[in-house]
């Protein structure tokens, strides 16, 4: 409330939220979910490729979701969703890593060894 | 797509019948009646004293960050009584069904015990959500409410409006958890619920919906708070309040916020995933068709092991505001408390497998996880030594606060060094899911209550005015303080005996005795429990007498919140302040300048009350009611309605209104009024900024020789 002068619609993260922006985001996430989920159902790729496949969907997802509707860029006034940016890249890495990693050890001690299992060495 | 349930269901009412109205069940029908009763007398009393415009006005539809954490507070305290009814009720159950007896009380159709294993599965796991979720956390998030914008120098939250909002879903949650008593089942599936038994087919009832709903709504909620916190800190600091000069209350806010900012999404998602298995039919968490157990336990924890920090870090904020107030020092290692805070934050993030230590991966990734569980005690331990050296010479006030106080130091020592022990993977194997993990858990939530009481009786007289009675603040503490040694230390040894965790039925005869005590020391609870209204009572009583009359209600306290008028007006500040310290109370009192007036006003704008927020938390209390009930056009209603909502408000906005200067001078000249006189500034203190030592009574005699200049690095005031 300190500074209910600035008006905020001139704040540049409000002037970066455009219809346009948003609708794009969602037709973009849209569409890769939808490809992603094409492809689970029919099988279309071997399972190794379906994977990356899906995580491919899912990674180009989270930059249009964060650039579309975030309003989340690298420039200077945007300094503190950038801290927030760069803070989130070690958790993520921490939390998918670490669980891939566990789970990975823990098929290789539980689960029957089949083929193209995520996790096999 | 949806999946069948078993047993009738209606479009009009989804699952819900009559015959879901536990009405025969003989202890809930009876309390059914008593919290009818007593919800007609209040409404009756509310109504006959003419107060519901009052209600609405200052209350309901309030945006003050005050106001706002007063609710959640009491929102938080009730809560605390369910709990710690439910666990009254498991403590009878195991002291009654202990052994192969059979004891005659089959009232319930139970064998053992009063309780049927059904209805005991429903209070374990009630009993855990609402402690951690609906008690704790709303206690300690009313508490950073009231506490971090004065603490800052701020007006208000930075997003008034979704602060309320924040309350008004959490106590949706409330509800929703509350109803579940009277209106079908809760879950058995214990407070984070097991894959795959919460499954359709394992069980089929409302319980687990009900689960469900509720972890979200308040997850909804607290993540909203999250942001609002960190929005506050980063923007709405008081001129000269830099970052070096944040009390550390303050920075445990803004480490813990973080935590819930980035964790409460995982508990989330995870839950989602329980839904769409439950409601859509996938397979996220079976057994089959390419699901994953454990993946559920793992994603659960991934939020788990944050948001314990997060319920924890506030409370060590508030220790390192009370021990040095009545010790009459600065905080012992400013710059380390707070690295520390940032550290147990960041290292809380790669240690959730600790939980489930007994999946089976093998040692490579146990060595991993069991050494970065270890690793918290570094900082812990700097924070403990640190408390420490803040008591160590200083001249201690063994007030009610205080006691609080060291009383959660002793047990986060215990809670800590119990949690070292199942840090190590070869005896967590031993004791994993014994009561040995249950009595580690409880010192360290307990730590969390016993700071909340010291924080309420210490911050109590700045919002209100008058202090909390002593006597029964320390006659509720040493009670409260009897309870759980009498119950916790019985649950150590029945650990280390082989008990295993939530046995409706505890079969080994050999460990009645130890029940027998833990019944002792719950009855001492009770005690506890009464005399805490009974502290209440007699402080309301003798408010008068009690009535605090400078700013600083301690006459020793060091943060910013003690600066402005007692109790704090709504504006919070009548001119911002401007910092020139660390602990800028005690640098004031230290230098003469605590009744520094402001030579002139400015206008100053506040928010508008809005009824938006509660309607939208109402809203999604019957969104909840109806997923749980499958009454999907309840659900859609409700949701479309708070969309609608949403979009409107967003739409209008709010422009706020403007008080103007002279009006300000006015206001704040009752204020001051209201305080009498403002001598604090003759109390006899310490050391003043940070770094100083104990001073012995240096201070009347500086005070007699005038002020003295600031420091040249400070500008106006
Ligand atoms: C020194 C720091 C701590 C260490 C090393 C530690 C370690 C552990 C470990 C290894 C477990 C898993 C035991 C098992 O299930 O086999 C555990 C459980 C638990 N801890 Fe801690 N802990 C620490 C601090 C805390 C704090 C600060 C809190 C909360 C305020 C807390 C709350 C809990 C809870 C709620 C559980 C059990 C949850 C459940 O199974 O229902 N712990 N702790
Ligand atoms: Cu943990």
């Amino acid at each position: 409330m300190s500074h209910g002068h600035s008006d905020p619609i001139h704040h540049p993260e409000v002037q970066m939220a455009t219809n346009r922006n948003y609708i794009t985001g969602f037709v973009v996430s849209s569409l890769l979910m939808l490809a992603a989920t094409i492809l689970v159902k029919d099988h279309v790729l071997p399972s190794f490729g379906l994977l990356l496949a899906i995580i491919g969907c899912a990674g180009i997802a989270i930059i249009a979701q964060v650039y579309f509707l975030l309003h989340i860029d690298i420039s200077e006034h945007n300094i503190w969703n950038t801290v927030a940016l760069v803070m989130f890249i070690p958790l993520f890495i921490i939390t998918i890593g670490l669980t891939w990693w566990m789970f990975s050890q823990l098929y290789m001690r539980t689960m029957p060894m089949m083929p193209g299992m995520p996790g096999m060495h | 797509m949806l999946v069948n349930v078993p047993g009738p269901w209606s479009p009009l009412l989804g699952r819900l019948a009559l015959s879901e109205i536990p009405y025969t069940n003989p202890i809930l029908a009876p309390l059914f009646i008593v919290i009818v009763l007593a919800g007609i007398a209040l409404i009756a009393g509310v109504t006959y004293y003419g107060k519901w415009g009052y209600l609405w006005k200052e209350w309901f539809t309030t945006v003050d960050h005050k106001k706002l954490g007063i609710m959640y507070i009491i929102l938080g305290l009730i809560m605390l009584f369910r709990g710690f009814i439910d666990g009254l009720m498991m403590r009878t159950q195991q002291a009654l069904g202990d052994g192969p007896g059979d004891n005659g009380m089959k009232l319930m159709g139970a064998i053992h015990g009063y309780l049927a294993p059904f209805h005991f599965g429903q209070i374990y796991s009630a009993h855990g959500l609402i402690m951690i979720l609906l008690a704790a956390t709303p206690l300690l998030v009313g508490l950073m409410n009231i506490i971090v914008p004065l603490q800052i120098g701020a007006r208000d939250m930075a997003y008034p409006y979704l602060n309320a909002l924040g309350l008004w879903i959490t106590t949706a949650a409330v509800f929703l958890i509350m109803i579940s008593l009277f209106v079908g089942d809760f879950s058995h599936n214990g407070w984070f619920g097991y894959a795959p038994i919460f499954e359709m087919a394992y069980s089929p009832g409302v319980g687990v919906d009900y689960w469900i709903w509720t972890l979200e709504l308040v997850a909804l909620g607290t993540t909203l708070g999250s942001i609002n916190f960190l929005a506050t800190v980063v923007k709405m600091r008081a001129p000269g309040m830099t970052w070096g000069r944040l009390p550390v209350f303050t920075w445990t806010a803004v480490s813990a916020n973080i935590i819930a900012l980035t964790s409460f999404p995982c508990l989330q998602v995870a839950l989602a995933l329980v839904g769409a298995d439950r409601y859509l039919g996938t397979h996220f968490f079976t057994a089959g068709f390419g699901g994953n157990l454990m993946l559920y336990t793992n994603l659960f924890w991934l939020w788990g092991h944050p948001e314990v920090y997060f319920v924890i870090l506030p409370a060590f904020g508030m220790l390192s505001e009370v021990i040095p107030a009545f010790s009459e020092k600065p905080i012992f290692g400013y710059i380390t408390m707070v690295l520390a805070s940032f550290a147990i934050a960041g290292v809380s993030w790669i240690v959730w497998l600790h939980h489930f230590f007994t999946m089976g991966m093998g040692p490579y990734v146990s060595t991993e996880f069991s050494i970065a569980t270890m690793l918290v005690g570094i900082p812990t331990g700097v924070k403990v030594f640190n408390w420490a050296f803040t008591l160590y010479r200083g001249r201690l006030t063994f007030s009610a606060a205080m006691l609080w106080s060291i009383g959660a130091l002793f047990l986060l020592l215990i809670g800590g060094l119990t949690g070292m022990m199942l840090a190590i993977p070869a005896i967590n194997y031993m004791v994993h899911n014994s009561v040995f993990v249950v009595a580690h858990f409880h010192m360290m939530l307990l730590c969390i209550v016993y700071a909340v009481f010291s924080a309420i009786i210490f911050w109590f007289p700045k919002i209100y005015g008058f202090k909390l009675n002593e006597v029964w603040g320390k006659i509720m503490f040493w009670l409260f303080s009897a309870g759980t040694f009498l119950v916790f230390f019985p649950m150590f040894m029945l650990g280390f005996m082989g008990e295993t965790r939530r046995l409706d039925w505890p079969f080994n005869p050999q460990w009645g005795a130890w029940f027998d005590v833990q019944e002792i020391g719950i009855f001492v609870y009770v005690l506890s429990v009464l005399a805490f209204l009974w502290m209440l009572y007699v402080s309301i009583r003798d408010r008068h007498a009690n009535r605090v009359h400078t700013a600083d209600a301690w006459g020793t306290s060091r943060s910013l919140e003690w600066l402005t008028d007692t109790p704090v007006p709504f504006y919070n500040f009548a001119m911002v302040p401007h910092i020139n310290a660390l602990d800028e109370v005690a640098w004031r009192r230290e230098h003469g300048f605590m009744d520094k007036k402001p030579d002139h006003f400015k206008a100053i704008h506040m928010p508008n009350n809005t009824p938006i927020a509660l309607y939208i938390g109402a809203l999604t209390f019957l969104v909840g009611f109806g997923l749980t009930w499958r009454v999907w056009w309840l659900t859609l209603a409700s949701l479309i309605l708070a969309v609608i909502l949403m979009i409107y408000r967003s739409n209008k906005g709010d422009p706020g209104y403007i008080i103007p200067a002279e009006k300000m001078e006015e206001m704040d000249r009752e204020s001051k009024a209201r305080m009498l006189s403002d001598d604090s500034h003759q109390v006899p203190h310490g050391g003043g900024f940070s770094g100083g030592t104990v001073t012995a009574y240096a201070a009347l005699d500086r005070d007699a020789s005038g002020p003295l200049t600031p420091p040249s690095d400070s500008r106006h005031l």
